[in-house]
């Protein structure tokens, strides 16, 4: 089975983000960049499928060279070989054209990604990788097995899970529990220093969306204790002070 | 636990900016690594910290703690999860040697990962630390038999591995041990007889073996020190495949006052005379062997104190910014409708922040410099070998003894800073007080590590040791008086070297007059002050090194304020903690000792 697992480059999430150029630029100075935490789960259970099955884990990152340790990452956790589309991901379109040009040269069974970046949260790549190729496209995806052709798959809905069976190829988004966040292990470390790691030039695409400006949540204020006997104290300033009912 | 317990930022700072720890993959041993490989390892720590044992380090204290029933002993079931995790990511193993199939990382990588790990759970580490130490001992001395059959299985987190030294008669003095070994008709194999006490993880549920690296004297051993063995001691021997019971029974579990997830067993080996030992290397070389491994667990304790001393500290901070009480001391006539300010806006506050964090960031430097000095040893030969030898054995009871004694008094801050909440089970301190406080003790206790430094290592080859240290201060000193507003502080600490050299002639005259007691009388004394002042050395360093950052890097924003930050903790340190010294010497040359010659019935 040939899997290609795409992942972010996204900072930690517990960096303290900031901006610059009049707030239309993120300051990456000081931020640690991590795998997207989904995409580390869909990683996780690519991993897990190829180990149990056999095949190949290819990892793929649009990005430019500064995101070359987490595609380094994504070798010392089990994908055998990694693609760097070398561009700057502008926008979800942008990105998922990247990622079907290669996936249409490359022929993959399955595609998986996160159900969403942690740094834009678009949750958008999926779907449009899966129209762009023609394949289903799920999300999010708590839960994949895979029984010859045939391929179960637990999704979350409003208010519960739906079960789906489907077949290859497809386009998966994924969340936990998928499968548990592997560690590196040194074994793999090193290994990931030889694994090949392909850069390619990215297919022109016009982008479709351009940024405006960002904005910083508002500073958290200080915590009100209420007496359990002021109950009404309480649903007053919920309702006047702090508009959340 | 609260959202942050260590900064990633100080850390890196400290091993790259500060002491480049990175360098040392320049040389042959260390060659198979590189900076990415090393932040990956270091990411693969975090992981474990974030995933694994933050998350239960309060429940492993309270709900979830050791526990001995019906001659069992359970812990916490993250113990199993945890230490497979540091066994399958290769970290077991991480001082071994590629020959030996370890991950022979570097020194200031592992204190990197100890403090990460420790900061987020400090209990559960103790697990992970005596199965890579006592495995290390092994690789180290024992036969080849002993190496196929318990490295594989404790590298890899299957079997807990533990250090066996005290007994009920003989902690600090071992050689007074009463455990004993009798030859077999099989080479190596001895019977075993004794009890050992206080032995961290000496048995529990999460791991399918225990192995204990016991210290026993074989029947007609020389008296003393020098007829003490070591053995391998398993719980379960193997026989014919199987794993059998090895006559090793668990009499009870210490109730400690902290660190209550890691089980302190009292064990009894030979009750049915079926405990069987392996020797390993040569007999009665048995403290020696352990001795070699001494230096390593005592940087690891000094780790333990400084990342207890960090989450304590960014608990604090934490709570600093958002407890609002009382309004700033500017404030004429207090307003009883004026909003109030954050406790981090009084200046007592700030200023007990301020000792926190210089605490905990001169102490994780100074670990970081001994590690440095270690990782050296392993990449050079020769001359240059032996000088960074010498730095590392003088250096190494100071490593141990200020971030634990300085950490306790840094934890006891962060928890004032949270008011009578400090003192209650709804914040993390009062565990933190709790945990902090072994670690003056355990591998030696304050009193032990400052004799060695006073009486041995002060001399240690005619004061060359001493003399290193001084050239490689100097040298520091000098960088940092290419700075202006840096100067001020190097001729502090260079006039406070002078200071404590005067005080060191002073004590040693003693020793040469033969009256060792009062030559040793106050060592404790001597290696607070001297702690002090090599802590001052650290800090002079990170400050020029921030300088160099804010004159060539140009930060912005928050690397902007790290560095900043950095010269004003600097800063603080020489104002209000160096001072302190002048007391610590002034002691020192005083002729009235009132601790020798004394009756002890002045005590009543």
């Amino acid at each position: 089975m040939k899997i290609l697992v795409c992942i972010t480059h996204v900072p930690d999430t517990t960096s303290k983000i900031a901006f610059m150029n009049s707030d239309t630029e993120l300051n990456k100075a000081g931020l640690t960049f991590v795998i997207g935490p989904y995409d580390d789960y869909a990683l996780a259970r690519a991993v897990e499928i190829k180990e149990a099955q056999g095949g190949t884990v290819t990892a793929l990152n649009v990005g430019l060279a500064e995101t070359e340790p987490t595609l380094r990452k994504a070798l010392a956790i089990g994908a055998d070989d990694a693609i760097r589309i070398d561009a700057d991901p502008t926008d979800a379109y942008f990105v998922a054209t990247q990622i079907a040009d290669i996936a249409r040269k490359n022929g993959y069974d399955a595609i998986f990604m996160g159900r969403e970046s942690s740094d834009y949260n678009g949750g958008q790549v999926h779907g449009m990788v899966g129209e762009m190729l023609g394949m289903p496209s799920f999300s999010p995806v708590m839960k994949v097995e895979i029984e010859g052709t045939k391929v179960t798959l637990a999704r979350e809905i409003e208010g519960g899970k739906e079960y789906i069976e489907a077949s290859f190829p497809l386009v998966l988004g994924c969340q936990e529990p998928i499968a548990e966040w592997k560690i590196p292990n040194m074994r793999g470390i090193m290994s990931a220093r030889t694994k090949p790691l392909q850069v390619i030039a990215p297919v022109s695409q016009e982008n479709l969306t351009s940024g405006g400006h960002y904005e910083l949540p508002p500073a958290r204020s200080g915590c009100k204790f209420i007496d359990a006997s002021e109950a009404e104290k309480l649903i007053d300033l919920l309702k006047n002070e702090a508009k959340v009912l | 636990m609260p959202k942050q317990y260590f900064s990633l930022r100080n850390l890196k700072f400290t091993m790259h900016e500060l002491h480049k720890a990175q360098e040392v993959t320049e040389y042959p041993y260390f060659a198979h690594l590189d900076r990415e490989a090393i932040d990956m390892i270091l990411e693969s720590a975090i992981q474990i910290a974030d995933n694994i044992l933050a998350p239960c380090a309060i429940e492993m204290d309270r709900e979830h703690m050791a526990h001995f029933h019906d001659g069992k002993v359970t812990v916490h079931p993250s113990v199993k999860k945890y230490i497979k995790a540091i066994g399958d990511a290769g970290l077991i193993a991480s001082r071994a040697p590629l020959s030996a199939n370890g991950s022979q990382l570097p020194e200031t990588l592992n204190v990197a990962m100890a403090f990460v790990m420790g900061a987020a759970n400090n209990a559960i580490t103790s697990f992970a630390g005596l199965t890579e130490g006592s495995a290390n001992l092994i690789l180290s001395f024992g036969n080849q038999h002993l190496k196929d059959t318990y490295l594989p299985k404790m590298y890899a987190g299957d079997w807990q591995g533990t250090m066996c030294l005290t007994e009920p008669q003989a902690g600090s003095s071992l050689h007074y041990i009463t455990s004993s070994a009798s030859p077999t008709s099989e080479e190596g194999k001895y019977k075993i007889k004794g009890q050992k006490i206080y032995i961290t993880a000496g048995d529990h549920d999460q791991t399918d073996n225990i192995v204990h690296l016991y210290l026993a004297k074989i029947d007609g051993a020389p008296a003393g020190t020098k007829g003490i063995s070591l053995f391998v001691v398993p719980q379960k021997r193997i026989e014919n495949g199987q794993l059998v019971p090895n006559d090793v029974k668990t009499i009870g579990i210490f109730h400690k006052m902290g660190q209550k997830g890691a089980p302190a067993v009292h064990i009894e080996a030979g009750t049915n005379d079926e405990c069987f030992g392996w020797l390993v290397g040569e007999p009665h070389k048995g403290l020696t062997y352990m001795f070699q491994m001494m230096n390593e667990a005592r940087i690891g304790v000094g780790t333990t104190g400084a990342c207890i001393a960090s989450a304590a500290y960014y608990a604090a901070l934490e709570y600093a910014h958002e407890r609002p009480q009382g309004q700033s001391l500017n404030i004429k006539g207090q307003d009883p409708n004026a909003p109030q300010t954050h406790i981090i806006n009084h200046p007592d506050v700030k200023r007990m922040l301020l000792f926190q964090k210089s605490i905990v960031e001169g102490s994780l430097s100074l670990v970081m410099q001994g590690a440095k000095y270690a990782d050296k040893i392993h990449s050079t030969e020769g001359e240059e070998k032996e000088k960074y030898q010498l730095l590392l054995d003088f250096l190494t009871p100071i490593i141990k003894t200020f971030p634990t004694e300085m950490g306790q008094q840094s934890v006891s801050s962060s928890l004032q800073v949270f008011g009578g909440g400090g003192f209650c089970e709804d914040f993390p301190l009062e565990k933190l007080y709790r945990d902090i406080r072994i670690t003056t003790i355990y591998e030696g206790t304050t009193g032990i590590q400052s004799l060695a430094l006073l009486g041995r290592n002060i001399t240690m080859k005619n004061g060359k040791a001493a003399m290193a240290l001084f050239q490689e201060i100097s040298q520091d000193i000098k960088d940092a008086t290419t700075h202006e507003d840096l100067k001020k502080y190097a001729t502090a600490l260079a006039g406070k070297l002078g200071e404590i050299q005067k005080v060191t002639q002073h004590l040693v005259g003693f020793a040469m007059k033969g009256d060792t007691e009062r030559f040793l009388a106050d060592a404790t004394l001597y290696m607070e002050a001297f702690g002090i002042l090599v802590v001052a050395w650290q800090w002079l360093k990170q400050g020029t090194a921030a300088k160099l950052a804010l004159l060539t890097q140009n930060p912005q924003g928050d690397d902007l304020q790290f560095y900043e930050s950095k010269i004003h903790t600097m800063r603080y340190y020489f104002a209000y903690e160096v001072p302190k010294t002048q007391g610590l010497m002034t002691r020192l040359l005083d002729d009235e000792v009132l601790t020798i010659q004394v009756e002890n019935g002045i005590l009543v």
